[in-house]
Parts: C-alpha cells; structure tokens; sequence
C-alpha cells in the first residue's frame, strides 16, 4: 500500500466518521474508562519530547505524532 | 463482557431515575422540581492551577556520545479553559561522534571542524572514524497558548527556540481543534514554521568540495514549513485512537557541515574525502496511528504505526508497543515499552565513493542516520506517588529506562580489500531518567 | 448534622455586603457557617426577614433530627426502643427515603451505622479499633433489622437511627422551598458548602468556590452556577492513620470497616440538594470506583483523591 493509497483510506474514513455515517463513539455517561490518566494520548509528554529528541538526532524520520520539525541541531 | 457492561450502565440510569424520584417524593413534588444544575459553559471542571513537570535523563552511547539533560514544563490551566505551557530544556553533550568517513586498514588522520591542529585527531586502522572532541551545548525555551473559542473548537499557538553555539532555531505553530459527534471525535489541523541558522564550527563546507581544500564559507540557513491534519476517535468505552497525517518541506543548506564521505580506490584504500552533499530541498509525508486500549480496571495498552516517506528515497516503518499496568489501587505504575523502527537509505546515501566510477548521482551522504537500518528499544518505566509538595496532594516520581539498538542493513557491495573490517557497526544506547511530577 | 453538646444554638443573624451585587444573610446551623445570597438592591428589613426564614427552617430541621439533642425526634425514638412507635410525617418520609436509599446502594447507604462511632473515633490519630471490637457492633448495623411501616416504627434494643448523613441537605431543600414560595427575586442558600440557587443573579451568575477540585491538585475552582444544587460529601480532618495507611472516616455498614481508597471529597451538582448530597455519599462508598460511579451516572462532578 503507498502513501498515495493509505491517504486516500484514511481521508475516506475520517470523512466517513466525520459524516456520523459511522456513528462511533460512546455516551457521556460511558467516559469513565477515558477519564483514566493512563488513557490520555498525551499522558507522558516529557517522556515523549526526550524520547523524540534521541530518535530525531539517531534516525531519519521525526514527527508522526505532532510537528516533524526538530528545532535542534543534532540532525 | 459487553452484556455485563450494558447491564451495569442501564443499572446505574435506572438508579439516577429511582434517585430522583425518591428525592421528589421526600420534598414534595414541588420542591425537586426543576431542572438539573445548570453550569455557564465557562467552568467545564477546569480548575485554576500551576502543575510542574521535571526530568532529568542521561543518555549514553556505548563508545561515542553522551549526554545529560535536564527539562522542566511548567503548565498553567485557567478556569475558563485557557491553558498555558513553557518548558526550558538544557543538554549537554560530550564523546565521539562519528564523521562519515569509512574504516580503513591505515591510520587516518583528520582535521578538527575549525580547521586548528591542536584538534586533529587519528583513527587506527580498523577502527570507525570519530572525533573525539565532540561537545555541544544546548538550551531550548518552548511555550504554548490554548483557547477554547467556542464549547467545541480549541485554538492553540507555540513557539520554540533553541540556540546552540552552531545553530540556532526558532519554530513557530499554530493549530484548531473542533469537537463534535458528543465529543467522541476531535479533527484538528495544524501548521508550523520552522527557521535554522547555521554557523558551523570553521564555516559551512561548500557542498560535495574535497576535504583538503578546506573550502568553507560563512553562515547558512535553513526553512521549513509543515502542516498536520489529525483525527482522534472514541470508538468504544475502552478503545480510542488518533490518526494523523503530516507532511513537512524543508529548503536551504541541508547538508551535516561536520560530515565527510571517504573515497576509495580498487584496492580500499581511502584516498581522499569529499564534504556531503545533500539536495537543498526536502519533502516528508508521514502517516501515523495510535491507539490506547483499556483492558481492565489496571492495564492498558498502546499501540502506534507510523508510516514516513520522503523524496530523498528514505522509507521508514516505525511501530511502539506499551503497556501500563497500575497496582496498589494506582498509587504506582510499571510500563514496559518496546519499538521497533526500519528505515531504507536515501537514494544518495553511499557509505564510500569509488574513485574508478564516475557518480551514479548528483549528491552523496554517508551519514548513518541516512542509511538503511533497523533499530530495537526496549523500555521499563516505574512510577510511584508520593505525598506532595508545598501543600500539593500528591506528586509522582517515575525512574526510566531505554536500551536502544541500531543494526544496519548492509547494501552496498563490500570491497574485496575491506573485507573482515566491521564497517557499519551499528549503535547501542541507553537512556536513564527519573522524573518528577507535581 | 454534626454539632457541639450545646443546645442551645446561636440564633443570630448578619447581614453584609458580599461582593458588588449581593448581600449575604449569615448564621450558623449544624455546625457550620450558613449564609443566605440576595441582590443587594434587597431592603435591609426585607433580607433580614428573608434570611430569617431561611435561618429559622435550618434550625427547625437541626433541633428536630440532630442526635446530639436530648429534645430531637431522633433522641425519642431512641428512648422508646423496642416499642411500636409513631412518627410524624416528615420523619415517615425521610425513613422511606433512607429505605429507598438502602436498596438502591444495595446496602451501602445506611441510617443505622451511626453506632459504629463507638469503636471508631476519628481524631487523627492511629487508634484504629479491635476487629472485636467492631464485630461486636455489627449486629447492631443494618437497616432491614428495623421493622418499619411507615408512619409505625420499632426500633430493636441496641440500634440506632442517625440522620447526619442527610440532614443538612435535606435542610438546604426545605429552606429552598420556604424561600422560594415568598421570594422571586434570585437567591443562593448555603449551608456549609452544601448549596441550592434558583436563578442566576442579574450579573450573570452565581460564583461558587468549590476548595478541591479534580485531578488531585490543589486550588479552589471558581465554578459559574446559574441554578440547582451541589453538595459535597467527605472530610479530610476526619480519619485515622496507622502505619502508613489511611482509614477514611466512611465505614462500610456490612463490614465496620472504612471502604478502602475512598477519595477524600466528592461535589456532586443535581437539581436538589438531597439528590446531589446522596450521589456524592454513594460515590465516597463505592470507593476504588467512585469516579467510575459518577461517570457511570453522568453527573457532573469533581472529586479529590
């Protein structure tokens, strides 16, 4: 599957979401699992930019999860 | 599974309705009368606070750099939902640091960037090519500012600089959240500037120049753009999801002005080195999906693929693996991580140039870090409350620790002569850090 | 309702600016600072008289039912043990709503633990009870032991009914209403953070502070409410400590024993303030799970561990 392929799916999905054709999701009284610390997304983010910072200085992709941009000179 | 949760929710709106109408009947039906409590949109349970997070890590590699450094963020929510962030962040780093050129069966001997003798250095035969002197200072501010407009739309702006005493880096973002479908999806688009100044130890090397001649001129530059279109998703109770696509240019001088590419003859000896050349353009697109899953009332895991390519020919296929798993009713926590990332190389990477063939391309890099390799971490995190500070409840402290390997993935024929020497040895790492959250 | 040996409670009423646009009517009830909101455009005769009826209902509410007074229901009812008694019928539907209360917490919400305290005085220090010590006490625990028919009642030997658990915001709802029939204006009524407001003021809102908000971290939120009720649950004065672990103050009636990991307070908003006071009790009890609990029922809510 190229890049091409996978952006086309994806985009067909999130539209697809987005129309509530696929209404997913749960009630507000049903959140209480999300609530949970360790459920956040971005739950450790210290942990992320140190961790972001090692693999954008030792490899040649960066990013994914926020802005790709390093903002230091270790690359 | 799904039964025994459906009974319990329709249990506990059955209990709401019995509630209430119990709560009629001991104040008279005119009495509880009334709608349920009304909040102005303001509040949104946000409360007004400073939260501090700190880390301090320490990252060594096995026989090269090593590096110490300390972070601090600093957040402050507002009640009406704004929310301020800034973080300070220090490295410092010192060791070897490899300069691109190829292991021979001779001693080589190099220059320091600046051209100085008394930082030139000697590599045995058979060893990979590292300046020793490798030092580096960095301190980086950041901070961002985010604004619910509306009860469904979010508005946040960043910036970023970072001023090493070769490089210096100011990076500014923006990006819009819009809820909807009861909160169960966010869409969100972002993009950021990105501007670099270069000013390399000795001046930037002219691209692709021969080594000896030493040609470098003054400061360059570098600019990049990016832009982020991102979806988040609740999909069940215990299961939710981003996914985010990305792509980001970047113009200007791109090249490692530290970084040199050795030239080879028939018999492998090294017979000269060239500065890298890389194009002065490059684009990146990047897929990207992460999901957290709850299984159970302690466990939960995450899963992330991502997917990046860019038109220099690198591919790379990156996926992480955590668990979290909380005991002692959550006062503490163990997570253990595990990635697995491959790249390909970048179509001029070549890690020697032979001198009896003309170039296939017009560029040429044989920088590591755009080679084809695969790399392994390994990761165990332990967190544990702690009574708090200054009055605070609680703060947590966390010890981490990461082994990370890189393995190259060899393409290149090997020439005859070099045979036996161990010409991409590959990279071992381990980072340690211990956090503290208040 | 807890309160201090003294039965005579200090009926004093003052009335002082509060901000900008209100006034506030203060007294004290149940052992805590209570205060009646009002417009300030309110004539100071006409706050008085206002407050007056709402100090008078809270009172009323505190002599009836308060088990540290020797004239309360409560104290009769505990004198007339064993026999067939009846009781008047704002005591008959508070037992049917502690009855209802019961069945629906499966028996976690439970007017007769009161005698539990005997083993377990909560004074910070670490004098947790004998195990006999309170084994002794359970059978003395136990809502269905009595026999109640309502308005006809019969209290076994050894029990006791204690109507702390509910009587203040049942008093904040009682005080609601007798305001409401002779007040149009909007008014907040406040009796030591539990809380009713029927409309929003006219500059804009009512401005509650509640003092330990969500996520564990210390600050008091400023929330906006335009109208209903919040009651908070928990004490954090009130506990033991022994070796390291805390025993919360709420006992578990099956048991004797505190429920383990409660969070140390829950605010609850409903429409009145009995309902919002029993949803945060039945939080506190559910324990580990009490944000579970409060997710589940979809309240709003915010609790600190």
């Amino acid at each position: 599957m190229n890049f091409k392929q996978i952006c086309i799916f994806c985009l067909l999905s999130s539209t697809a979401i987005a129309g509530g054709c696929v209404s997913l999701g749960v009630k507000p009284w049903q959140r209480d699992v999300m609530a949970r610390e360790d459920m956040r997304l971005d739950a450790n983010p210290l942990d992320a930019a140190i961790d972001d910072h090692m693999y954008f200085s030792k490899e040649a992709s960066s990013g994914g999860r926020s802005f790709a941009g390093g903002g230091c000179g270790c690359n | 599974m799904q039964l025994e949760l459906e009974t319990r929710l329709a249990k506990a709106a059955h209990m709401r309705r019995q509630l209430m109408a119990a709560s009629c009947a001991l104040l008279g039906a005119a009495a509880a009368r009334g709608q349920e409590a009304r909040m102005a949109p303001a509040d949104s349970g946000l409360l007004e606070d400073w939260s501090v997070d700190s880390a301090l890590a320490y990252y060594h590699e096995d026989g090269r750099i090593q590096a110490i450094e300390p972070v601090v963020n600093i957040a402050k929510l507002f009640a009406d939902g704004q929310a301020l962030n800034f973080n300070v962040t220090f490295d410092s780093l010192t060791g070897s640091s490899p300069n691109g050129a190829l292991t021979s069966r001779s001693a080589q001997t190099f220059a320091s960037p600046s051209g100085k003798s008394a930082h030139a250095y000697t590599t045995a035969p058979g060893q990979l090519p590292v300046d020793p002197n490798y030092q580096d200072d960095r301190i980086a501010v950041g901070g961002t500012w985010a604004l619910p407009v509306t009860r469904v739309d979010q508005l946040s702006v960043g910036a970023k600089l970072s001023d090493e005493h070769d490089f210096f880096s100011v990076t500014v973002d923006a990006s819009i959240a819009h809820d909807f479908n009861e909160k169960n999806t966010t869409l969100s688009f972002g993009i950021s500037e990105e501007f670099d100044s270069l000013q390399p130890i000795g001046g930037a090397p002219v691209p692709g120049s021969d080594y000896a001649l030493f040609e470098k001129t003054g400061h360059k530059t570098k600019n990049g753009v990016g832009a982020l279109l991102g979806v988040t998703q609740v999909i069940t109770r215990n299961w939710l999801f981003e996914f985010n696509l990305s792509v980001d240019r970047f113009k200007g001088y791109l090249n490692d002005p530290y970084k040199i590419t050795s030239i080879i003859d028939s018999a492998g000896n090294t017979t000269g080195y060239e500065f890298e050349s890389r194009p002065d353009q490059r684009t990146r697109k990047s897929a990207y999906w992460e999901n957290r899953v709850a299984l159970g009332g302690q466990i939960s895991t995450g899963l992330s693929l991502r997917y990046m390519r860019d038109d220099w020919g690198v591919r790379s296929d990156t996926a992480q693996l955590h668990l979290h798993w909380s005991f002692s009713n959550r006062d503490r926590y163990v997570e253990p991580t595990f990635r697995w990332y491959r790249q390909t190389a970048a179509s001029f990477y070549t890690p020697f140039i032979l001198s009896t063939e003309a170039p296939t391309t017009a560029y040429e890099a044989s920088d590591s870090r755009l080679g084809a390799f695969h790399a392994l971490t390994y990761g165990l995190k332990y967190a544990q409350k702690l009574p708090g500070l200054g009055g605070r409840e609680e703060s947590e402290f966390s010890v981490r620790v990461e082994y990370y390997q890189q393995t190259f993935n060899v393409r290149t024929a090997t020439p005859a002569a070099l045979q036996g020497l161990d010409l991409y040895p590959g990279l071992k790492a381990v980072l340690v850090q211990v956090g503290w959250r208040f | 309702m807890a309160g201090e040996a003294s039965n005579a409670p200090d009926e004093a009423l003052s009335v002082e600016p509060r901000g900008e646009n209100l006034l506030a009517i203060c007294f004290t009830a149940m052992a805590s600072p209570c205060e009646v909101l009002l417009p300030s455009t309110t004539a100071p005769t006409a706050a008085l008289e206002l407050g007056a009826l709402v100090a008078q209902e809270a009172w009323r509410v505190e002599k009836k039912f308060s088990r540290y007074r020797c004239d309360s229901v409560t104290a009769w009812i505990h004198e007339n043990r064993g026999t067939v008694i009846e009781v008047d019928r704002e005591t008959a539907s508070l037992i049917d709503f502690a009855g209802r209360c019961f069945e629906l917490s499966s028996g976690l919400f439970d007017i007769t633990s009161g005698v539990l305290r005997y083993a377990w005085k909560f004074d910070g220090s670490d004098r947790i009870p004998e195990p006999a010590a309170v084994e002794r006490l359970l059978p003395r625990v136990g809502f269905k032991k009595l026999r109640w028919q309502s308005p006809r009642l019969l209290l076994p030997d050894g029990m006791e009914l204690d109507f702390g658990g509910i009587g203040k915001e049942y008093a904040v709802d009682r005080a609601y209403d007798s305001l409401a029939v002779r007040c149009s204006a909007p008014f907040l009524i406040n009796f030591g953070g539990d809380l009713r407001a029927n409309r929003p003021p006219l500059h804009g809102s009512w401005q509650v502070g509640i003092e330990r908000p969500d996520t564990d971290r210390r600050a008091t939120m400023i929330l906006d409410l335009k109208y209903g009720a919040l009651a908070t649950s928990g004490d954090a004065r009130r506990f033991l400590l022994k070796d390291g672990v805390r025993y919360g103050h709420i006992l578990d009636p099956r048991t004797g024993w505190p429920i383990p990991h409660s969070p140390r307070s829950v605010t609850v908003a409903a429409s009145s303030c009995t309902e919002a006071g029993l949803l945060s009790t039945l939080a506190l009890l559910q324990g580990v799970r009490a944000r579970e609990f409060l997710e589940e029922h979809g309240v709003r809510y915010w609790l600190l561990q």
